[in-house]
């Protein structure tokens, strides 16, 4: 579904990723944690073609994205993205987040997308909140309609980049329960995120980057408690 | 402390106030209206002296018969303004659009633009519209000042649109492009809409000054309040009354739509949703 290809990215002199390949097959649920500035959000924005990759393939589903000849807004409306601070639109309502995708992009019929977002917010659990404007939700619930958001877009796969460390504690679960469930449905999901719970239920993989590179990878019960490689068994005992 | 409330000590030092210490809010008193009292006295018997000591005559009924002509001239001038500044914003959008391209030609060509027209005299900006280019393409003396005007404000309304424009977080942009839109899509949708708002009171403040600059372009012939006002003047000679009235009908037009823009930024922002 994703395969990544000795990826290298530089933002001037500074190396971020030093040849990162791996892949993610139909369904699987990868999970990368690594200490910050590992270069996991760059990972996934150049998935995401927000970023241009400087050496390296990206393919989906076969087709390689980092062709200069691919359209890159085509590739991102098939891949679903969801950011740390939700960067839900203001200026719209929850309703209307969710819409716009569909709407402006596809150029579906309201009629039809309205009904779809409104299912979709209702999956999410915040069906009663799709009238109300991004201020005026908890950040919990910014969140899920951010997922419903992507979600709209019948996305191949999902990224998520650490969508609950912007969270207070008592709203993680409810984002988690939804991207849990997201998982069980057999999503492709690509998350960057250090909450082991999840990992450990809904994980195929859990992947360890530090400094650009991909140091292991492996089951979620080997990497969290009995990783081969010390620079990783520093970070676990780190955030354990 | 004393009845007598001291406009200066009137604040208690212990009362945390958002207001200055030295504008504080205390009510008039009987000294208040004194001080007025004296202040339009002494105007009155200034301007009662320049009259008895025969310096000047004042010859305020002459005014009466000539206001509705300085009233289609502010007509004129709030229509010359208005035009101006609905083409100033075409302007400043494109202009803004190119200043935060990635094209570093559109970039340097709007600067260019910007900087050219905000380091020079508008007076002279007129003159080179009015005695070159107004010639060249034939223009009349309202499409001269509307050009030469919306060049002018279009500089600043550029500038306005950009600041606009780079006040929406880069979180939007990215949200908005992982959803496939693209260049278009995302600045009609997500961005112009957000920028709007914060667009909107600078550019009321724009529209304001233009109204007061717009009396330069009374060298172009075209019968606005201000070339009206030295119409009026060169024939009835009352300087002191026609200017006086000119400016009175400036101030009355400024201060309306700036009264009208701070109801709107107030309503504005009761309604608004962003936090
Ligand atoms: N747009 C950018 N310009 C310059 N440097 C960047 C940019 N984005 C990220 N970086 C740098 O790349 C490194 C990796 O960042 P990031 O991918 O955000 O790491 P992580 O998500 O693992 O914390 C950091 O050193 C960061 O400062
Ligand atoms: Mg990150």
């Amino acid at each position: 579904m994703v395969k990544v290809h000795d990826v290298h990215k530089k933002f001037g002199h500074l190396h971020v990723l030093k040849g990162v390949s791996f892949e993610v097959k139909k369904g699987e649920v990868v999970v990368i944690v690594g200490p910050s500035g590992a270069g996991k959000s760059t990972m996934l924005r150049c998935i995401n073609a927000l970023e241009k990759v400087d050496g390296g393939h990206i393919y989906i589903e076969g087709k390689d994205i980092t062709d200069r000849k691919v359209d890159k807004n085509r590739i991102r409306a098939e891949v679903g993205m969801v950011f740390q601070h939700f960067n839900l639109f203001p200026h719209l309502t929850a309703l209307e987040n969710v819409m716009l995708g569909p709407v402006v992009v596809k150029k579906e019929p309201k009629e039809k997308v309205r009904e779809l977002a409104l299912e979709l917010l209702d999956k999410v659990g915040i069906k009663e909140k799709a009238e109300s404007y991004p201020s005026q939700l908890s950040g919990g619930q910014q969140q899920r309609v951010a997922i419903a958001r992507a979600l709209a877009m019948k996305p191949k796969v999902m990224l998520f980049d650490e969508p609950t460390s912007a969270l207070d504690p008592e709203m993680i679960k409810e984002v988690l329960d939804v991207m849990i469930e997201l998982a069980r449905e057999g999503m492709t999901m690509i998350v960057v995120s250090h909450e082991m719970g999840f990992a450990r239920e809904v994980a195929t993989r859990v992947i360890f980057m530090d400094d650009g590179r991909i140091i292991e990878e492996g089951p979620a019960s080997k990497i969290f408690t009995n990783p081969d490689h010390p620079r990783t068994k520093l970070f676990m005992s780190k955030i354990l | 402390m004393c009845g007598q409330a001291s406009p200066w000590r009137s604040l208690p030092t212990h009362q945390k106030s958002r207001r200055s210490i030295i504008i504080s809010d205390s009510k008039f008193t009987l000294r208040s209206f004194v001080i007025l009292f004296v202040f339009f006295l002494i105007l009155f018997l200034g301007a009662y002296l320049i009259q008895a000591k025969d310096i000047y005559n004042w010859h305020w009924q002459d005014i009466p018969p000539v206001l509705p002509v300085f009233l289609k001239a502010a007509v004129l001038t709030l229509e010359v303004s208005a035009v101006s500044t609905i083409v100033a914003i075409l302007i400043g959008v494109i202009g803004g659009l190119m200043k935060i391209s990635s094209e570093p030609a559109l970039r340097l060509l709007a600067s260019v633009y910007v900087e050219s027209i905000r380091n020079t005299p508008l007076l002279i900006q007129i003159f080179i519209v009015y005695f070159f280019i107004a010639t060249i393409f034939n223009m009349s003396a309202f499409q001269a000042a509307v050009f030469a005007l919306s060049v002018f404000e279009g500089a600043y309304v550029t500038e306005i649109v950009r600041a606009g424009i780079q006040s929406i977080p880069r979180g939007q942009w990215e949200a908005a492009y992982s959803l496939g839109m693209n260049y278009f899509q995302v600045m009609r949708h997500i961005i112009l809409p957000q920028a709007f708002r914060v667009i909107i009171p600078p550019l009321a403040g724009q529209f304001i000054s233009l109204i007061k600059d717009s009396s330069l372009v009374s060298v172009m012939s075209l019968p606005e309040l201000t070339l009206t006002g030295r119409q009026i003047n060169s024939r009835i000679f009352r300087p002191f009354e026609v200017w006086f009235t000119v400016a009175a009908l400036y101030f009355v037009m400024t201060t309306t739509l700036s009264v009208f823009t701070h109801y709107l930024e107030r309503r504005m922002r009761v309604n608004g949703k962003s936090t």
